[in-house]
């Protein structure tokens, strides 16, 4: 039971930190707390299940069209949410109170567009096969999920340390105005993190809007605040970190929620966050960087 | 009259916006990124609601109540945030509305769960309302003036400048927390005594993205800054009823197009405007004079 | 009477020394230089006395008191003022609200009477406008005390962080880069106010880039090149040193 439970914990843990992921690769670049992350996640489970219900394409598709969905909507939140900001050199407040005006805007929409409805992958998206292993019952959909998750991270890695476009996010990250002066344009760089960073949102949104087989205009809320105890713990803008503490939060998550009740699962993953900010506010693998961007001078 | 009278619930409402625009408003004024308003309001309004109908207490001493504890959870707040920056502030506090939200929905021993309190004796009216507006409202544009809203002012604008002029940044903080946290509290128990029930949701992210909205808009330096705010956001849709669905769309669109083009909100930009001119109409005459 | 005192303090930032060794003192009652090339360290320096970064190595002294690890706006208190290179004030506050705000750590009303609007916090607040005109007369700007500072010019804008940081009665004043930007005969009116302020007691440490303008106002100048001090001396020692000329003409 507590082995199954543990399972269970992990693939959602997985998700969580592909969801932080997106949200700490904004954060390291343009140093902006994305508010409307969750409704992205929520718009990219949207978009698969669009496809799903409109053209009966198949899962991997729907995860695809979460990808592009999420992605797109975070360009255009850049462009509307983040750009006139950044252009003023404004404080980091106002993006942080743009980005909960622009989640407020797509909540809502979401919520007229379903009229408050619960909506549901068709049982067909993905069968449930059991595989039995060790004397756990492993859903297929799980092994897919960890699968995809690790494709996307090693991938994320790949893109960000081995090819010259991760070079050019990661030197805007360090210094944008040195970046401009080694040629490097802004304008693509920030495209390319929004596009990233929706697209993992959005192919979390499918996967989860599959796991928990149900896609609402709420789902993004909790995840987004879950997603805050992630980075923390994990140290802001450290993708190693947001993974650990993504299974973490996972496990926690699940293992409240089957041995407590759901309301206090909430309730302690989020006393966490406040612990961890009170002890030790630059996460579990912060570094001397993270101190700097997390405490006052 | 009958027009009048057909209005009061609206009054009632701006009023009570007006409170919690107030209580965002201290901690935005001092530099703070608190979020935190919606979760001291449902503190000071569960324990209102609980005095009353489960003690039977009398709401003067529910409100006061409702007070203290506000004060005392902002302090309790502030201690761990001072050490952090402004966006981890806000993160912390978003996390605080979803701890009493998880808790008022959950404790139903005590809360009633998501069915909220009913029954809570009617005490507080229109009236009641307007004077607490401008009590709190007066309180606040004493302590603008002071040492303690100059010291505000340089924390929010330059924090490396007020820590050089010696200004101690956390002990400001502190200050702006309780006074937020208070504020907040007495509003939710008057909002508990003057709405007969009170339900976990009112307490959410809507409130939280209202009145933030309330002080971007309306303006963050002067204390007419919250009053202007509020009371656009609270008649605006009322005029926009046909478009009931996408009231909330506005709300959000407000928010962004405020910080966008509007960074300093209503009030202080007309305010800065009004200050210039004067200047200008001073050195013109003053010019003339020499001509002349 | 209190003079700054530093004593083999060293910072280094990811490994690279930003100021190394540095021992200097600043006595009470004049205005010493320190001077140095572009990327010398003489930023850091002044944040490091202002606790603005943390000290790595050394002591630093004001009078008896070791401000070594005291926290910046503890220093502040203590009576460090500082101007800064880059002008830090509130643009949108008037000339005379940026120079109230400097007198924060006189302010001798308490809290609770500030929280409920007493008498004697209206009257505290009387008593340091008059005090900030007075400042304000002296720095020739009392036609601009209702001016927003962000709408003056660069020299005014000099000033009133001047006034902001004379307001703060200090024993130690640190004043980075003064005069740059202005022309000669407004540095000749400010150096004139400096060995005024000087005069009355207070130790001036004035980080400069322009040599004439040092040289004509210190009776000790300190010269910095890469975090390392380099030489000192009064003006005509320092301005014969051949590793002075090298440090400036060299690179």
């Amino acid at each position: 039971m507590l082995m199954q439970q543990l399972l269970n914990g992990i693939v959602v843990g997985s998700v969580y930190g592909v969801f932080a992921l997106g949200f700490t690769l904004i954060f390291g670049v343009n140093h902006i707390m994305n508010m409307a992350h969750g409704t992205i996640f929520m718009w990219g489970a949207f978009a698969g299940l669009f496809v799903v219900l409109t053209f009966d394409a198949p899962f991997l598709a729907a995860v695809l069209a979460g990808a592009i969905g999420g992605g797109l909507l975070a360009v255009v939140l850049d462009f509307f949410a983040f750009r006139p900001l950044r252009k003023r050199n404004a404080p980091e407040f106002s993006s942080i109170v743009s980005s909960i005006g622009a989640s407020f805007i797509l909540l809502s929409l979401a919520q007229q567009v379903t009229a408050t409805r619960v909506l549901r992958f068709p049982f067909e998206t993905f069968p449930v096969v059991i595989l039995n292993f060790m004397g756990l019952r492993i859903q297929l959909l799980q092994l897919v999920i960890v699968g995809i998750v690790v494709v996307m991270v090693f991938g994320l890695l790949f893109y960000l340390y081995r090819t010259s476009y991760g070079r050019q996010i990661r030197s805007v990250a360090f210094s944008e105005s040195t970046s401009k002066l080694l040629g490097i344009n802004p304008m693509a760089v920030n495209f390319q993190v929004f596009f990233i960073s929706g697209a993992l949102a959005g192919i979390a949104g499918v996967l989860i809007g599959i796991v928990f087989n149900s896609v609402h205009f709420m789902m993004g809320e909790p995840l987004l605040l879950r997603a805050f105890v992630v980075i923390i713990l994990g140290g802001l803008g450290s993708i190693p970190g947001a993974l650990i503490a993504g299974l973490l939060i996972g496990i926690v998550q699940t293992l409240s929620v089957a041995y407590l009740s759901a309301g206090m699962a909430d309730a302690i993953v989020f006393s966490l966050l406040f612990l961890v900010l009170l002890f030790r506010p630059t996460g579990l693998l912060g570094g001397a960087t993270s101190v700097a961007r997390v405490t006052r001078s | 009259m009958k027009f009048f009278l057909s209005y009061i619930p609206l009054f009632e409402l701006a009023l009570f916006n007006m409170l919690l625009a107030f209580s965002q408003y201290v901690v935005l004024r001092a530099g703070v990124f608190s979020l935190g308003t919606a979760a001291f309001a449902a503190l000071g309004a569960y324990t209102s609601a609980i005095l009353a109908t489960k003690l039977g207490m009398s709401p003067w001493i529910g409100m006061a109540a409702s007070l203290v504890l506000g004060a005392i959870a902002g302090a309790l707040v502030a201690i761990p945030l001072a050490r952090l920056r402004g966006v981890f502030q806000a993160l912390a506090t978003l996390a605080l509305v979803q701890i009493m939200l998880s808790i008022t929905l959950n404790w139903v021993d005590v809360t009633e769960g998501a069915l909220g309190i009913n029954g809570i004796p009617r005490s507080v009216g229109l009236f009641g309302m307007f004077c607490a507006v401008v009590v709190v409202g007066y309180f606040l544009a004493v302590i603008g003036a002071s040492s303690i809203g100059r010291a505000f002012d340089v924390i929010r604008e330059d924090e490396t400048v007020a820590v050089s002029l010696g200004i101690s940044v956390p002990k400001y903080h502190l200050i702006a927390f309780i006074l937020s946290g208070s504020i907040a509290g007495f509003a939710g128990g008057l909002h508990a005594f003057s709405s007969y029930s009170i339900t976990p949701n009112e307490y959410g992210f809507h409130m939280l993205v209202m009145v933030l909205a309330m002080v971007v808009l309306g303006g963050r330096v002067s204390v007419w800054g919250p009053v202007v705010g509020a009371a656009i956001l609270t008649v605006l849709p009322e005029l926009l009823r046909g478009f009931q669905e996408y009231r909330m769309v506005m709300q959000g669109a407000v928010l962004m197009f405020a910080i966008v083009f509007l960074p300093r909100g209503i009030v202080d930009t007309a305010k800065n405007i009004w200050r210039a001119r004067r200047v200008a109409a001073s050195e013109a005459a003053k010019t003339k004079a020499v001509t002349v | 009477m209190k003079a700054l005192c530093l004593s083999d303090v060293s910072r280094s930032f990811g490994g690279l020394p930003a100021v190394d060794g540095l021992t200097l003192t600043a006595p009470a009652g004049r205005v010493t230089g320190l001077i140095g090339p572009n990327g010398a360290g003489k930023t850091t320096v002044v944040n490091l006395i202002t606790g603005l970064l943390k000290v790595g190595r050394g002591r630093i002294t004001v009078g008896e008191r070791d401000v070594t690890e005291a926290s910046a706006s503890a220093l502040a208190r203590a009576g460090v003022a500082r101007t800064f290179q880059n002008i830090r004030l509130i643009a949108d506050a008037t000339v005379l609200e940026n120079v109230v705000a400097g007198f924060h750590r006189h302010e001798t009303t308490g809290v609770l009477s500030n929280l409920f609007g007493l008498p004697s916090s209206f009257a505290e607040r009387r008593r340091l406008e008059e005090k900030a005109g007075a400042l304000l007369e002296r720095f020739g700007m009392t036609a601009f005390a209702a001016h927003p500072a962000g709408s003056l010019s660069y020299g005014h804008q000099r000033r009133i962080e001047m006034m902001r940081a004379l307001a703060m009665d200090p024993s130690v004043l640190l004043l980075d880069e003064p005069v740059a930007g202005m022309n000669d005969s407004e540095a000749h009116s400010l150096a004139e106010i400096f060995r005024d302020v000087a005069g009355q007691g207070v130790a001036i440490l004035l980080i400069e880039h322009n040599m004439r303008f040092v040289m004509s106002l210190c009776t000790h100048i300190y010269v910095l090149a890469s975090g390392r001090l380099i030489s000192d001396g009064d003006p005509e020692e320092v301005g014969r040193d051949p590793k002075v000329i090298e440090a400036y003409l060299g690179s």
